[in-house]
């Protein structure tokens, strides 16, 4: 039996980022894969955040064939089925006032994962990983109650005092470590995908840096296109529902709403325009946890990426959480290897840190940003607030249809109407905010209380407005 | 006078989504063995799995759930079915390592 002092399950962005940074710090580490090639299994209509730029330094050497910037997000607001046509647009490039220079020029690049994470599990064999393709895990040793190494399908067995679970939403190794038997239906999103094939030229000239576009709606649950070099992804559904609410309501198949989208007059004309043609048909889980999990780590084993549930609670983005999870427990793995002492009490750092990093910092509000999202999902409140919006933006700049006056008195009443649905939208967000930016925040709002003062609007909240 | 175009779905050119065939858009390498175990006995019948699953494998007859028999030739190891069956009827377990579905543009 082969030893090593780590063992990693799963070649996805989680895993080869585990083992890049154990190989790379001198661990004896083996990656195991059950696909012919990392990327195989792994269907995602794939952008990669600028948070992989502002982290991981060796992602500024990404150049792959598949690679297409976003620079511009565009969210179409579509009337509801059956018509399906084109109602408003929501579309930006990226705030100039992010925090950090790659977040102010793109949104995410586009990529297929089929190079991506060849590419990163390449990079974790180059560090001196091992890498054994076509190997399914089915087992767990153990010694002395804790994991110290895994079984292969065919007996095959691997000892090492440190096993890292990175096998993805229908994690083997959380399942036999107890940790988890299996999600909740309410606990992931089953999505499916399209891969549409078109020549550069045309998404040069169609697509250009629109490289990530959404479809929402009354009725449509968000479904996106994700761009790339030659080629785009029609996936969905998005993630205003969960996989049992969505079965509870109607018994609406995932499936079946995608095509919708897809065959809906603007997509089509879209994917007339590009030349488009269907080349593949994809389905996967996702995680989709509204706080962060905390059973992801016991005595040998770590959970990373979607084995532990980290996809962001809100756009279910998870491969970026997936690298830093690996990649950090890797080093938490080196330090108890160091200090002789793999218990799930010295792990436990693990959970701290991860709850403390920018992947737990992401969690804090999820609960709250899932409701905010069903209450803009309302179909009668979607439909509200997208005839007001087009009130205040597209008729008082853009129309000559009507008085500016009226197109303003006509969004007033929509507004006093709507008063308590945004002001629960407000009363998520206010808390949540303050949670977060509390310290910079107080400086704004004393900003805006003196500005009232000095309007002579009276006092806004107590009554130090008089200062 | 108002125009005679039609606003929208009447588009003549066919298209979107319904030709998008998903059985020629996959590809599987079948697996040697079985993968996916329905349990009769557990099965209430609530029709999840066969409201989920995206390649329309599973059918109800006589009230109980039933995987298509050659399921191994287009399964997509999603893993909804297992996930959406609340009543513990469906277990799943992955096909033997390099075997299964195969995605070349995911
Ligand atoms: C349709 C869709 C679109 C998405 N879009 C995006 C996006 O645009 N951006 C983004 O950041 N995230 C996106 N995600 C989420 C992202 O795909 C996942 O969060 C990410 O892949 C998690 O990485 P991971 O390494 O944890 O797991 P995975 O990528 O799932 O990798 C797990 C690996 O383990 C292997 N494996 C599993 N079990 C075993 C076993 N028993 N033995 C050996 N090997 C095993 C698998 O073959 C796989 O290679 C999307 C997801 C879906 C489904
Ligand atoms: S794993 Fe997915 S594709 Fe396969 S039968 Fe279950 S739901 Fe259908
Ligand atoms: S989901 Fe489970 S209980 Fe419901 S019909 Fe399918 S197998 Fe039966």
């Amino acid at each position: 039996m082969r030893k090593f002092d780590l063992v990693v399950v799963g070649a996805g962005p989680g895993g080869s980022s585990a083992a890049l940074a154990a190989a790379e710090a001198g661990m004896d580490v083996l990656l195991l894969e059950r696909s012919r090639f990392p990327g195989e299994k792994n269907a995602s209509g794939f952008a990669l955040s600028t948070k992989a730029w502002r982290d991981f330094p060796f992602i500024a050497d990404l150049d792959l064939p598949s690679m297409r910037y976003n620079r511009f997000c565009v969210a179409h607001i579509l009337s509801p089925p059956p018509e399906m046509e084109e109602r408003f647009s929501i579309s930006s490039g990226p705030s100039r006032r992010m925090g950090y220079p790659e977040a102010r020029d793109f949104f995410t690049v586009g990529m297929l994962r089929r190079e991506f994470d060849q590419w990163l599990a390449d990079k974790a064999r180059t560090a001196g990983a091992t890498l054994m393709l076509e190997s399914l895990v089915t087992g767990l040793r153990r010694e002395s109650g804790r994991v110290a190494g895994v079984v292969l399908e065919g007996g095959e067995e691997f000892a090492a005092p440190v096993v890292v679970g990175a096998d993805g939403v229908l994690s083997a190794t959380a399942r036999l470590s107890g940790l988890r038997e299996k999600w909740r239906p309410d606990q992931v999103i089953s999505a499916c995908a399209v891969d549409f094939e078109a020549p550069r030229e045309r998404m040069d000239d169609v697509i250009h840096e629109a490289g990530f576009q959404a479809y929402f709606g009354p009725g449509i649950g968000g479904n996106y296109l994700v761009a790339y070099a030659d080629g785009v992804h029609l996936g969905g559904p998005g993630v205003t529902n969960s996989l049992v609410s969505r079965l509870n309501r109607s018994h609406v198949k995932p499936a079946r709403e995608l095509l919708d989208t897809i065959a809906a007059p603007p997509t089509r004309r879209l994917l007339r325009a590009l030349e488009a043609r269907p080349r593949e048909w994809q389905a996967h889980l996702l995680p989709w946890m509204d706080r962060m999990p905390t059973n992801i780590y016991t005595g040998g084993l770590m959970l990373v990426g979607d084995a532990a549930g980290l996809p962001e609670p809100l756009y279910a983005e998870g491969v970026w959480q997936a690298m830093y999870s690996g990649r950090l427990a890797a080093q938490v793995a080196m330090e108890c290897l160091e200090e002789g002492d793999l218990s799930a009490a010295s792990l436990a750092r693990y959970l701290e840190r991860l709850e403390e990093s920018p992947v737990g910092k992401e969690f804090v509000g999820g609960a709250e940003l899932r409701r905010l999202f069903e209450i803009l999902g309302d179909p009668r409140l979607s439909r509200e607030l997208t005839e007001m919006a087009v009130d205040l933006t597209v008729n008082l700049f853009m129309s000559a249809q009507e008085p500016k006056a009226e197109c303003v008195a006509r969004a007033l009443p929509v507004l006093a109407e709507n008063l308590p649905a945004l002001m629960e939208v407000a009363r998520i967000y206010l808390p949540m905010i303050l949670q977060v930016e509390g310290e910079r925040l107080r400086g704004h709002l004393a900003v805006l209380k003196g500005l009232a003062a000095a309007l002579g609007g009276g006092a806004v909240g107590s009554g130090d407005a008089e200062a | 006078m108002v125009s005679e175009k039609p606003r929208s779905g009447k588009d003549a050119r066919g298209g979107g989504g319904s030709d998008i065939d998903r059985f020629a858009l996959t590809e599987v390498v079948p697996s040697p063995r079985d993968f996916i175990f329905v349990d009769a006995e557990r099965c209430t019948g609530c029709g999840n799995c066969v409201a989920i699953c995206p390649m329309d494998l599973w059918r109800m007859r006589g009230g109980r759930a039933e995987l298509a028999e050659g399921y191994r030739e287009n399964c997509m190891e999603c893993g909804s079915c297992y996930i959406a069956c609340e009543a513990g009827a469906v277990d799943f377990t992955y096909p033997p390592g390099g075997t299964g579905v195969s995605y070349r543009y995911a």
